[in-house]
Protein backbone atom coordinates (compact mmCIF):
# COMPACT_ATOMS: atom_id res chain seq x y z
CA UNK A 1 0.00 0.00 0.00
CA UNK A 2 2.77 2.31 1.05
CA UNK A 3 4.61 1.48 -2.15
CA UNK A 4 1.61 2.53 -4.24
CA UNK A 5 1.64 5.91 -2.50
CA UNK A 6 5.40 6.28 -2.89
CA UNK A 7 5.16 5.54 -6.60
CA UNK A 8 2.28 7.99 -7.10
CA UNK A 9 4.48 10.59 -8.92
CA UNK A 10 5.59 7.89 -11.37
CA UNK A 11 2.01 6.75 -11.97
CA UNK A 12 0.94 10.35 -12.42
CA UNK A 13 3.68 11.03 -14.98
CA UNK A 14 2.69 7.92 -16.94
CA UNK A 15 -0.93 9.08 -16.66
CA UNK A 16 -0.08 12.53 -18.00
CA UNK A 17 2.13 11.19 -20.77
CA UNK A 18 -0.55 8.70 -21.74
CA UNK A 19 -3.17 11.45 -21.92
CA UNK A 20 -0.99 13.35 -24.37
CA UNK A 21 -0.03 10.27 -26.39
CA UNK A 22 -3.69 9.21 -26.67
CA UNK A 23 -4.89 12.70 -27.58
CA UNK A 24 -2.13 13.21 -30.14
CA UNK A 25 -2.24 9.89 -31.96
CA UNK A 26 -5.00 7.47 -30.92
CA UNK A 27 -7.90 8.97 -32.92
CA UNK A 28 -5.79 8.99 -36.10
CA UNK A 29 -4.72 5.38 -35.57
CA UNK A 30 -8.27 4.26 -34.81
CA UNK A 31 -9.78 5.99 -37.83
CA UNK A 32 -7.01 4.75 -40.13
CA UNK A 33 -6.34 1.21 -38.96
CA UNK A 34 -9.63 0.17 -37.37
CA UNK A 35 -12.21 1.89 -39.59
CA UNK A 36 -10.85 3.07 -42.96
CA UNK A 37 -8.45 0.16 -43.65
CA UNK A 38 -11.09 -2.59 -43.11
CA UNK A 39 -13.43 -0.65 -45.39
CA UNK A 40 -10.79 -0.79 -48.13
CA UNK A 41 -10.02 2.93 -48.20
CA UNK A 42 -6.31 2.49 -47.40
CA UNK A 43 -5.79 -0.45 -49.72
CA UNK A 44 -2.30 0.62 -50.81
CA UNK A 45 -1.36 2.66 -47.75
CA UNK A 46 -1.89 -0.23 -45.36
CA UNK A 47 -1.07 -3.11 -47.71
CA UNK A 48 0.99 -5.67 -45.79
CA UNK A 49 4.45 -4.69 -47.01
CA UNK A 50 3.95 -0.99 -46.34
CA UNK A 51 2.21 -1.51 -42.99
CA UNK A 52 4.99 -3.87 -41.90
CA UNK A 53 7.63 -1.40 -43.06
CA UNK A 54 6.04 1.45 -41.11
CA UNK A 55 5.56 -0.55 -37.93
CA UNK A 56 8.92 -2.31 -37.91
CA UNK A 57 11.04 0.79 -38.59
CA UNK A 58 12.86 2.25 -35.59
CA UNK A 59 10.52 5.23 -35.42
CA UNK A 60 7.51 3.00 -35.90
CA UNK A 61 8.51 0.72 -33.03
CA UNK A 62 9.15 3.61 -30.64
CA UNK A 63 5.85 5.17 -31.74
CA UNK A 64 3.81 2.01 -31.19
CA UNK A 65 5.40 1.21 -27.83
CA UNK A 66 4.97 4.78 -26.60
CA UNK A 67 1.39 5.26 -27.74
CA UNK A 68 0.05 1.87 -26.67
CA UNK A 69 1.84 1.41 -23.35
CA UNK A 70 1.47 5.02 -22.18
CA UNK A 71 -2.23 4.97 -23.06
CA UNK A 72 -2.62 1.78 -21.03
CA UNK A 73 -0.97 3.42 -17.99
CA UNK A 74 -3.18 6.45 -18.46
CA UNK A 75 -6.29 4.26 -18.48
CA UNK A 76 -5.08 2.33 -15.44
CA UNK A 77 -4.53 5.44 -13.34
CA UNK A 78 -7.84 6.95 -14.39
CA UNK A 79 -9.76 3.75 -13.62
CA UNK A 80 -7.97 3.36 -10.31
CA UNK A 81 -9.30 6.75 -9.25
CA UNK A 82 -12.74 5.96 -10.64
CA UNK A 83 -12.68 2.86 -8.42
CA UNK A 84 -11.78 5.05 -5.47
CA UNK A 85 -14.68 7.41 -6.26
CA UNK A 86 -17.07 4.50 -6.60
CA UNK A 87 -16.11 3.33 -3.11
CA UNK A 88 -14.05 0.29 -4.12
CA UNK A 89 -11.21 1.33 -1.83
CA UNK A 90 -7.59 2.04 -2.60
CA UNK A 91 -5.73 -1.23 -2.80
CA UNK A 92 -7.85 -3.46 -5.04
CA UNK A 93 -8.40 -0.96 -7.90
CA UNK A 94 -4.74 0.06 -7.77
CA UNK A 95 -3.39 -3.47 -7.90
CA UNK A 96 -5.88 -4.54 -10.57
CA UNK A 97 -5.44 -1.55 -12.86
CA UNK A 98 -1.68 -1.13 -12.55
CA UNK A 99 -1.28 -4.90 -12.83
CA UNK A 100 -3.19 -4.94 -16.09
CA UNK A 101 -1.20 -1.97 -17.39
CA UNK A 102 2.03 -3.80 -16.54
CA UNK A 103 0.85 -6.92 -18.37
CA UNK A 104 -0.15 -4.74 -21.33
CA UNK A 105 3.21 -3.00 -21.35
CA UNK A 106 5.11 -6.31 -21.34
CA UNK A 107 2.83 -7.53 -24.15
CA UNK A 108 3.42 -4.33 -26.13
CA UNK A 109 7.21 -4.58 -25.85
CA UNK A 110 7.15 -8.29 -26.70
CA UNK A 111 4.91 -7.93 -29.74
CA UNK A 112 6.50 -4.77 -31.15
CA UNK A 113 10.06 -6.03 -30.69
CA UNK A 114 9.08 -9.33 -32.38
CA UNK A 115 8.27 -7.45 -35.61
CA UNK B 1 7.67 16.27 23.30
CA UNK B 2 4.76 14.56 21.65
CA UNK B 3 3.81 15.08 18.02
CA UNK B 4 0.60 17.04 17.43
CA UNK B 5 -2.53 14.91 17.41
CA UNK B 6 -3.98 14.12 14.03
CA UNK B 7 -6.97 16.22 13.13
CA UNK B 8 -10.00 14.00 13.25
CA UNK B 9 -12.11 14.15 10.13
CA UNK B 10 -15.27 12.47 9.02
CA UNK B 11 -14.79 9.76 6.41
CA UNK B 12 -15.47 10.87 2.85
CA UNK B 13 -19.01 10.29 1.67
CA UNK B 14 -20.62 10.48 -1.74
CA UNK B 15 -22.52 13.71 -2.39
CA UNK B 16 -26.30 13.58 -2.78
CA UNK B 17 -27.36 12.52 -6.24
CA UNK B 18 -24.01 10.94 -7.05
CA UNK B 19 -23.58 9.53 -9.79
CA UNK B 20 -26.22 10.55 -12.26
CA UNK B 21 -28.26 13.41 -10.82
CA UNK B 22 -26.18 16.30 -12.10
CA UNK B 23 -24.56 16.83 -15.47
CA UNK B 24 -21.11 17.44 -13.98
CA UNK B 25 -21.25 14.13 -12.08
CA UNK B 26 -22.40 12.38 -15.25
CA UNK B 27 -19.70 13.97 -17.38
CA UNK B 28 -17.06 13.11 -14.78
CA UNK B 29 -18.06 9.44 -14.92
CA UNK B 30 -18.30 9.58 -18.71
CA UNK B 31 -14.78 11.04 -18.85
CA UNK B 32 -13.46 8.25 -16.62
CA UNK B 33 -15.29 5.67 -18.74
CA UNK B 34 -13.29 6.79 -21.78
CA UNK B 35 -10.39 4.87 -20.21
CA UNK B 36 -12.19 1.54 -20.64
CA UNK B 37 -12.65 2.21 -24.34
CA UNK B 38 -9.14 3.55 -24.92
CA UNK B 39 -7.78 0.39 -23.28
CA UNK B 40 -9.91 -1.64 -25.73
CA UNK B 41 -8.37 0.42 -28.55
CA UNK B 42 -4.89 -0.55 -27.33
CA UNK B 43 -5.82 -4.25 -27.28
CA UNK B 44 -7.27 -4.05 -30.80
CA UNK B 45 -4.08 -2.34 -32.03
CA UNK B 46 -1.90 -4.94 -30.27
CA UNK B 47 -3.73 -7.68 -32.18
CA UNK B 48 -2.78 -5.74 -35.31
CA UNK B 49 0.90 -5.73 -34.31
CA UNK B 50 0.70 -9.47 -33.73
CA UNK B 51 -0.93 -9.92 -37.14
CA UNK B 52 1.86 -7.92 -38.80
CA UNK B 53 4.43 -10.23 -37.22
CA UNK B 54 2.41 -13.23 -38.43
CA UNK B 55 2.78 -12.41 -42.12
CA UNK B 56 0.65 -11.14 -44.98
CA UNK B 57 -2.18 -13.64 -44.54
CA UNK B 58 -2.50 -12.88 -40.83
CA UNK B 59 -2.61 -9.13 -41.56
CA UNK B 60 -5.30 -9.54 -44.20
CA UNK B 61 -7.29 -11.76 -41.83
CA UNK B 62 -6.96 -9.07 -39.15
CA UNK B 63 -8.29 -6.37 -41.48
CA UNK B 64 -11.11 -8.69 -42.58
CA UNK B 65 -12.03 -9.32 -38.94
CA UNK B 66 -12.07 -5.58 -38.28
CA UNK B 67 -14.40 -5.23 -41.26
CA UNK B 68 -17.15 -7.31 -39.66
CA UNK B 69 -20.20 -5.25 -38.63
CA UNK B 70 -19.69 -6.07 -34.94
CA UNK B 71 -16.06 -4.87 -34.94
CA UNK B 72 -16.89 -1.77 -36.99
CA UNK B 73 -19.59 -0.93 -34.43
CA UNK B 74 -17.26 -1.58 -31.48
CA UNK B 75 -14.47 0.48 -33.00
CA UNK B 76 -16.87 3.31 -33.83
CA UNK B 77 -17.95 3.44 -30.17
CA UNK B 78 -14.30 3.24 -29.10
CA UNK B 79 -13.50 6.12 -31.45
CA UNK B 80 -16.36 8.26 -30.07
CA UNK B 81 -15.16 7.81 -26.50
CA UNK B 82 -11.55 8.50 -27.56
CA UNK B 83 -12.65 11.68 -29.34
CA UNK B 84 -14.60 12.75 -26.24
CA UNK B 85 -11.48 12.22 -24.14
CA UNK B 86 -9.18 14.09 -26.52
CA UNK B 87 -11.53 17.02 -27.07
CA UNK B 88 -12.21 17.42 -23.36
CA UNK B 89 -8.49 17.09 -22.58
CA UNK B 90 -7.75 19.77 -25.18
CA UNK B 91 -10.54 21.96 -23.84
CA UNK B 92 -8.90 21.99 -20.40
CA UNK B 93 -5.70 22.98 -22.16
CA UNK B 94 -7.18 26.31 -23.25
CA UNK B 95 -6.27 27.61 -19.81
CA UNK B 96 -2.55 27.23 -20.56
CA UNK B 97 -2.37 30.01 -23.18
CA UNK B 98 -4.81 32.05 -21.07
CA UNK B 99 -3.16 31.91 -17.66
CA UNK B 100 0.19 30.20 -18.21
CA UNK B 101 -0.98 27.25 -16.13
CA UNK B 102 -3.96 25.08 -15.33
CA UNK B 103 -6.03 26.72 -12.61
CA UNK B 104 -7.71 30.02 -11.84
CA UNK B 105 -6.95 32.69 -14.42
CA UNK B 106 -5.75 35.96 -12.81
CA UNK B 107 -6.80 38.28 -15.64
CA UNK B 108 -9.36 37.92 -18.39
CA UNK B 109 -7.41 36.94 -21.53
CA UNK B 110 -7.54 39.35 -24.49
CA UNK B 111 -9.25 36.70 -26.65
CA UNK B 112 -12.38 34.71 -25.72
CA UNK B 113 -11.66 31.48 -23.86
CA UNK B 114 -13.64 29.45 -26.40
CA UNK B 115 -11.27 30.64 -29.11
CA UNK B 116 -8.26 29.62 -27.01
CA UNK B 117 -9.80 26.15 -26.75
CA UNK B 118 -9.31 25.84 -30.48
CA UNK B 119 -5.51 26.05 -30.06
CA UNK B 120 -4.89 22.67 -28.37
CA UNK B 121 -7.81 21.02 -30.15
CA UNK B 122 -6.58 22.35 -33.49
CA UNK B 123 -3.16 20.92 -32.71
CA UNK B 124 -4.66 17.52 -31.94
CA UNK B 125 -6.73 17.49 -35.13
CA UNK B 126 -3.64 18.43 -37.16
CA UNK B 127 -1.76 15.45 -35.72
CA UNK B 128 -4.69 13.11 -36.45
CA UNK B 129 -4.62 14.28 -40.08
CA UNK B 130 -0.85 13.73 -40.24
CA UNK B 131 -1.28 10.17 -38.89
CA UNK B 132 -4.00 9.51 -41.47
CA UNK B 133 -1.83 10.88 -44.30
CA UNK B 134 1.02 8.57 -43.21
CA UNK B 135 -1.28 5.54 -42.92
CA UNK B 136 -2.94 6.35 -46.22
CA UNK B 137 0.40 6.53 -48.01
CA UNK B 138 0.40 10.25 -48.85
CA UNK B 139 3.42 10.91 -46.58
CA UNK B 140 6.53 8.68 -46.13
Amino acid sequence: MNLIHKLEPLFWMLFGGGGFAASFFLPGLLIGVCLLAPLGVFESGLAYDRAYGLASSGTGRVFLIAVISLTLWHCAHHLRHLGLDLGLGTTVPALASYGLALVGTVATFTLVLAL
Amino acid sequence: MSSPARTRTLPARAPDGWIFRYSHYRNYILFAATSVFMAIACVVLLFGVRALAGGEQAWNDYLAALGSPAMLLLNSVVLLFTLYFALRFGWVGRKIPAGGKIGPIPLAPPVPMALLGLVPIGGFVTLWIVVLLVLGGAIL
